[in-house]
Formats: C-alpha cells, structure tokens, sequence
C-alpha cells in the first residue's frame, strides 16, 4: 500500500521538520527575548550571545526568527485549513452532481472561477483597508483566496472516483449521496488533498511574508519573517544579514513544503503504486 | 530462430522467471500459457528488452544472430521492431491518440530506415493485409475513430511493418469481443512468420499455435506439441488446469485446483505447484527438472499416459 | 419457453435507454446513442436467467437498469410486483434489500480504503440494519476465515476479492443475485471455484440468479434460460440446452462457432 520514500519527500520533510521544531521550541525557549528593544545591542555582530546577530533595534535576529517561525506556520495552518474545509466540500459537492443537477456543479465551478481570478494580495489589501491589518485578515484572505484550488483537485479527484465500480457497488448496496460522499470519496481522495495542502502551504508562507513586507500583515511587535525583511530593507548594504536570514527562512520553508508536496505526490500516486503491485 | 537458454528475471532478490529454455524455429507458432503471476508476459517484455525498471533478465537469448539479453539499449532498439515485434493486450494505450494512423504505421518503417514516401505506400498495403476494409481510409483516421478490432489490426499492421523474424503477441484478444477474436487469431496465425503467442486461455492456444509451453510459477512446468500436452498432460499443474477449463453441463461440479496462485515470490520451494497440489509428497520439496524430448515435464508424480 | 413454475419475480418491458453523446459541434446536438431498443424479459423466482452478449450489446446498461442504478429513457421494470423506474433512491429499500449484484472485477468493485468488516456490513449499514455477527457468518459461508474481516482487499488473490464481493452481496439476505461477469477477470483454476460456490449459494438459499456473461458456455453451466443480445436487443430467449443445441437466430450461431473450445482440437 505504501509508495517509495523519494529524496523530494525527505528533504522536504527534513525542511518542514525544522520550521515546525523552531516554531515549538520558541514556546519554551528563546535564546533572548525576541521583541526586547536594547539600544545597547544595536547592530549587535553575530556571536557573544546573539548567534545570528541583533537588528536595528537590538532584538535578537535567531530569536526573532524562531518565533517569525510560529507565525508562519499558525498563518499556513489556519489558511490551508480556511481553504481546505470550504473548497473540499464544494469540490466534491460539484464532483458527484452530474445530470439533473448538472447545473449546481456548473455554479459551483464558475464562482470559484471568479474567486480564482481575483489576486489574493489585492483581497488582502481590501480586507486590510476595510477591517485593519493584521495576521487574521490576512489569514482570512489567503485562506479564501486559495479555496479554489482546493474546491478543482477535490472536484477532479471526486469525478474520478465517482465513476470506479466501487462506487457503483456502494449506490447498488443503497448508500445515499451523502454516505457515498463520506465514506467512498473522501477516503480516496485524502491523498490529493493532502498534497495540495502541502502546496498551498507553501504558497500562503510567500503570501504572507508579502503581505507582512507591505505592512498588511502581521502587526509589530509580533516577529514575522516578512515584516523583518522589510526592517532590514533600508540596511540592506550596510548590513545584509538582516535581510539575508529571514529570506533564506522564507525560501527554505516554500522549498521545504513544495519538495514535501512533489515527494507525498509520488508516494500516495495510486497509479504508480498499482504499477508496482501488478510485478 | 530463436533460442532461449536458462533466462532468468529477477526484481531485487525476489525470482519472478526461473531458468526458461525454449526455442522456436522459422514459421513455428509456440504458445506461452500461463495464469497471472505466472511469469509468462515478463518471458516476453525481456525478450523485447522492455522490463520495468528494478527488474533484470539474465540468461541467453539469441535471435538468429544476435543476442536479445544482456545487451545495451542502443542495439535494442534498432531489434525491436526491426527483427522482433510485440503486439499487446491494449491496442487504444498502445496507439498514440493523436496521431494518425498511417503516420503511426509508416513511423516504425522510417525510424528502421526506410524512404518516407516508400513507408507511407506500404503502411497502406500492410493495412489492407491485415485485412482492415478500406486501407486509405483507414490509413486517415485516428485511432478512437476505430473499433477495437480494428486498432488491434493496426498494431499487427505495425508489428508487420520492417518484417520481423518473430512476432510475439501477449494476450492480443483479450480485450475483444469473441466473434472478433476468431477473425483476429485466424489472421495472426496466417500472416506470423514465427510466433511467440502468451494468453491465459487453453482454448485460444489451442487455436492458434503447434507448441505450447505452460508456465506456473515462474518455471516452465510441462512444453510439448499441442495434441500431446493437452491430450496427455503429465504435469499435475497442466491436468488441474485442464479440468478447470471445460465446463461441465449445470447441476454438476466444476473440478478444481484447490487454493489461488501464490503472489510472486511466495510459490513454495521445490516444486512450485506442492502447496496446491494433491499428489504431493515430501520428494516435491526436491525441484524437479523439465525432463523429456518433445513432450517435457517437471513433475515427481506425473499423471499416467492414457 | 422456459419451463419453470415460479412467480414472475422481474418483469421488464420495452426498455429503452438512449445516451446523448457529448457535442462535439456548437450548432447540433451530440449525437444519440441507442443502448437500448425495447427489451423486455421475465425472470422467475428461483430461475437461473443468463444474459450473453458482446461489448456494446447493451447487456451492461440493462443490467443498471434492472439494479435501478440507471433510468430508462422508456419503459418500465417491475420488481416483485412494484415498478422501480422513476423512483428516487429512497423509495428503493425493498429493492436494494431484495437485490444485490456481484461486480465484474473484484479489485475495482471494492473499496480500496475499506477494511473487509466495513465492506461487507455496507449494504447492512445502508439499509440500516444491525451488523451484529453477520460478518463472520457471512465470511464463513463463502469460505473465508473470520480473520480476513480486519484486512483490506488488496490483501487478498482476485478469487478471495470475489468471495468478498459475493458475501457483501448476501448481507442484507436477497432474494435475487445479479452477477456481472463474476469470473471473467479471474484466473482459470480458480474460475471453478467461484461458479461452484455461486451454484451452492443460489441451492441453500433458494436465490434467483440473474447471470451477465459474454461466454455462452459459461452461461450453459450456470443457468437453464438465457436472452442472447445483440445490438441493444435480446435476438434470442429461451432454454439454455435448446439455445445451444439449435441456435435459430444468425447471431447466435456466428456467437457459438467464435468460442474457442478445447474440444474441437483434441
């Protein structure tokens, strides 16, 4: 049943692994308190106690990265999550109506076509200027902004699945809509689902580090790796470490999360796994 | 023509085909026989130098000249489709969708280094020998505008194209309805120069070829002229099967072999069909060989000639 | 005619069924297909019925509509005396409780997530029923060991998925059996196994079978009546032993001089 570990699959678990162990750690421990302000720490070289440095203000840069790490992750979690409990539901409502109710999977689709052709910065922006910045409008945008793109995999995967002859033997066995939906398609299309979340996940890291960069995101003094960018801009030729650690915490989360969605794809792919099974 | 000798495929350390040796002579029509997992459709793809990747082939395989196992890609290729061809169970994934048909069948002629405009006449002559009605029509669709009798013929058209030495045929009707398969085996066994043909089907062997060959297991369990092994099958494996396949008028019992194929690399030590077999005995853990001229078998315990 | 004395137990007449093929034009309609022209056929109580036909003779989509998985587009089909065209699922119960089919390829027809138990108690599940030790019982009657209820199908040969598939099928007791091409995917030694345990099946029940197969022969070891089809219409109904003797339609006798047999070379 299972697939083969890829390289894809392991660096990206070991990439996630490593945002996800900072992120706890941070909870507990921090090496300094990261949003302390010491004048005297201003500019502070890496070492005698700051490992990566300190900034502007004299906050720890390594501190502030592992609790920039909490943010992102709290903003992927609850954004995919956004996503995922709206757009898999519609997904396969407009998956397994066909026929008679063609018109409703139609509807479905075309309004997720609208949502879809609208930037999910520019719906971040509005919701910013409408309700004030901060990390949940930006949460609350990139999580709607990405529900089509759960809503068209959980679509396609649950067409897919609606025509296998288990679901017919379930409709034969006098399983409604509703039980079929539960008990048949979503179990077969979890592994799709799993790695668009971990694609999504990826993307509404970059989204929110934009948003934060533009000032729409998280607030301060809550650390977030977009926002740091931004502070280390005006330094970025005296002092580009400020601006070298959080955007290489940005890149090797998206890469980390994008090499953990190829490498799941491989592994869960049913197609590549009967391919194995039949020899 | 072609000679196999002691092959062997192997994935990882699990053995799929054991020790394989068979041949087959200019114009003769060999049958493979063999349930799933048998090995039977891994004999062929090895052949063809096509096996799946993680899985190797070891022993000799000559066609004429040339060798077919353990031989670079580069000299594959220019074999296949050149001096060996393989038509297969699925003739809609085999033929590109896109392309259409006669270019699919000139295609294989131009690859082996044959002129276009030569190709493009031929491919429409091959068509009308595989005895699809209209061949420049035909020549002009493109593959799902064809039935599924029709796109098997014009894989045969394609395995016929540079005249091969050997055609091998891996379940070709499977797929079809039976009336069409009639026509189609009627077909194969007329225009074959030599003739590897791999089915789970007694009767389709039956049909087509002079030689069969019964795979179980990996091994081959029991080779010989058709009439022979069928009429007077000595293996315990090739009788079950036998009994198995003729269905017997309503109300009575179907005879049986007792159990199902093992998965590959669980069939028991020795002889491979002890754990299903009801003639077994403790000598059966000693692996028999394939021993006898013409009508050969690998069985301890064979049936009585009767 | 056939020669059996039961009640009338299905009842189809002139079935129709006509598929709109996808438009491939913005100007016309995509184009008709007739899958279905005017069938109508009788089983009786305890019959065994085969249904022959090749790919595109429309046996497959009037096996859906018998199992009310499909609407006719006419036509009507009554079960036990009630009309089940036009019904919505829910109106269904005596249907889906009196009638299971059993799937042509055990290894697509069940769920690949499921474990063994869940498979098998589905229809129960679906009808709303008690489980209760109906799973070991059921597992047990098609020669499986209790044990296999906590595995999942892929755990098993395509022999034991049909076993599976046949004790889902006889969960909810049925009085009619429909089977799909039960054996046409499976191996030829373990082909025997399955048509000997469906014909005990159908004995200690007392079911009615309804048998689809595209082999005439296997249609002439199973059952004692048989509608040939061809071209979305049954050409030839009647006595499997007459059919066979004395085949009085073209296609029949084009269908039973294809069929390979062993016999004819030995």
């Amino acid at each position: 049943m299972r697939g083969r570990i890829n390289a894809g699959l392991v660096i990206g678990g070991v990439l996630v692994g490593l945002v996800v162990l900072l992120a706890l750690l941070s909870f507990g421990w921090t090496p300094r308190d990261p949003v302390l302000v010491d004048a005297a720490a201003k500019l502070h070289e890496p070492g005698g106690g700051y490992l990566l440095g300190a900034d502007k203000f004299g906050r720890d840069t390594f501190s502030q990265l592992m609790v920039g790490a909490r943010t992102t992750l709290y903003v992927g979690v609850v954004a995919v999550g956004i996503a995922a409990i709206i757009g898999t539901p519609l997904g396969i409502i407009a998956g397994m109506t066909s026929g008679r109710l063609g018109w409703l999977s139609e509807l479905i689709m075309r309004v997720n076509d609208l949502v879809f052709a609208f930037p999910a910065l520019l719906l971040a922006i509005m919701l910013g200027a409408v309700y004030g910045a901060g990390t949940l409008t930006a949460m609350i945008a990139i999580g709607v902004a990405t529900v089509p793109a759960f809503a068209r995999v959980s679509r396609a995967a649950t067409m897919q699945v609606m025509v296998t002859d288990y679901v017919l033997a379930a409709r034969a066995a006098g399983r409604r809509r509703t039980a079929v939906a539960l008990r048949h398609v979503l179990p077969n299309i979890s592994s799709v689902l799993i790695v668009q979340a971990s694609v999504s996940f990826a993307i509404a890291i970059l989204a929110e580090a934009a948003l934060s960069f533009l000032g729409f995101g998280t607030r301060p003094p809550i650390p977030s790796w977009g926002r740091m960018l931004q502070e280390s801009q005006e330094l970025l030729f005296s002092t580009p470490r400020l601006a070298l650690w959080p955007g290489l915490a940005i890149a090797l989360a998206v890469l980390g999360f994008n090499l953990l969605g190829d490498g799941l794809r491989d592994y869960l792919d049913p197609k590549l796994r009967r391919i194995r099974a039949e020899r | 023509m072609l000679s196999v000798e002691g092959l062997t495929v192997r994935a990882g350390s699990v053995e799929l085909v054991r020790d394989v040796s068979f041949e087959i002579g200019p114009g003769e029509r060999v049958g493979l026989i063999g349930e799933s997992g048998s090995g039977k459709s891994l004999t062929a793809l090895s052949l063809m130098g096509l096996l799946p990747e993680g899985v190797t082939a070891a022993g000799a395989a000559r066609l004429g000249e040339r060798d077919l196992v353990g031989v670079p890609e580069r000299r594959l290729k220019a074999l296949r489709g050149q001096d060996v061809s393989m038509v297969f169970q699925e003739p809609m994934t085999a033929l590109n969708p896109l392309m259409r048909v006669g270019a699919q069948v000139t295609e294989v002629m131009t690859l082996h280094g044959r002129p276009a405009g030569q190709a493009r006449a031929r491919a429409v002559e091959l068509l009308g020998r595989v005895r699809l009605p209209q061949p420049e029509q035909v020549a002009r669709a493109y593959p799902h505008q064809l039935s599924g009798g029709q796109r098997q013929r014009v894989m045969l058209a394609i395995a016929l194209a540079n005249e091969p030495g050997l055609l091998i045929c891996d379940e070709p009707t499977t797929a079809l309805d039976v009336t069409v398969q009639k026509q189609m085996l009627d077909l194969i066994a007329e225009v074959a120069p030599a003739l590897l043909f791999i089915t789970h089907d007694l009767a389709v062997v039956a049909s087509v070829c002079e030689r069969v060959l019964v795979m179980y297991g990996g091994r081959v369990v029991e080779s010989g002229p058709i009439r022979e092994v069928f009429g007077n099958p000595r293996h315990r494996y090739t009788e079950g099967l036998l009994a198995a396949s003729r269905l017997t008028p309503r109300g009575t019992r179907l005879p049986v072999i007792a159990g199902s194929v093992p998965a590959a690399g669980q069939f028991p030590d020795g002889c491979v069909f002890t754990n299903r077999c009801p003639h077994a005995t403790p000598a059966c853990e000693q692996e028999p060989a394939l021993t006898g001229e013409g009508h050969a078998h690998a069985c301890r315990h064979p049936a009585d000639r009767g | 005619m056939p020669t059996h004395a039961g009640t009338p137990l299905i009842e189809a007449s002139d079935l129709s069924r006509v598929y709109h093929r996808p438009r491939t034009s913005l100007t016309r309609a995509g184009e008709a297909v007739h899958a279905l022209r005017g069938v109508s056929l009788t089983v009786r109580a305890g019959e065994r019925f085969g249904i022959v036909g090749e790919s595109g003779s429309g046996k497959s989509t009037l096996l859906r509509l018998l199992c009310a998985l499909d609407q006719p587009t006419s036509g009507s089909i009554r079960f036990d005396g009630q009309e089940i065209t036009g019904r919505p699922e829910r109106r269904l119960r005596f249907l889906r409780q009196s009638l299971q089919i059993v799937f042509q390829d055990p290894m697509s027809s069940l769920d690949p997530r499921m474990r063994v138990r869940d498979l098998v108690a589905e229809p129960l599940v679906a009808l709303g029923e008690p489980v209760g030790g109906r799973v070991a019982e059921l597992l047990d009657q098609v020669g499986l060991p209790a044990s296999a209820a906590d595995r999942y199908p892929h755990q098993f040969s395509g022999g034991q998925r049909q076993r599976i598939a046949i004790a889902r099928a006889l969960a909810p007791r049925p009085k009619v059996l429909v089977a799909d091409e039960p054996v046409s995917a499976l191996d030829v030694s373990v082909r025997g196994q399955i048509l000997n345990l469906l014909a005990d099946l159908v004995d200690e029940l007392g079911l009615t079978l309804v048998f689809v197969s595209h082999d005439l022969s296997v249609v002439r070891h199973v059952c004692e009546t048989v509608a040939v089809m061809n071209g979305g219409e049954i050409v030839e109904t009647g006595a499997v032993d007459d059919i066979w003797a004395e085949p009085r339609h073209a296609y029949t006798r084009t269908l039973l001089r294809a069929v390979p047999t062993l016999e004819g070379f030995l």
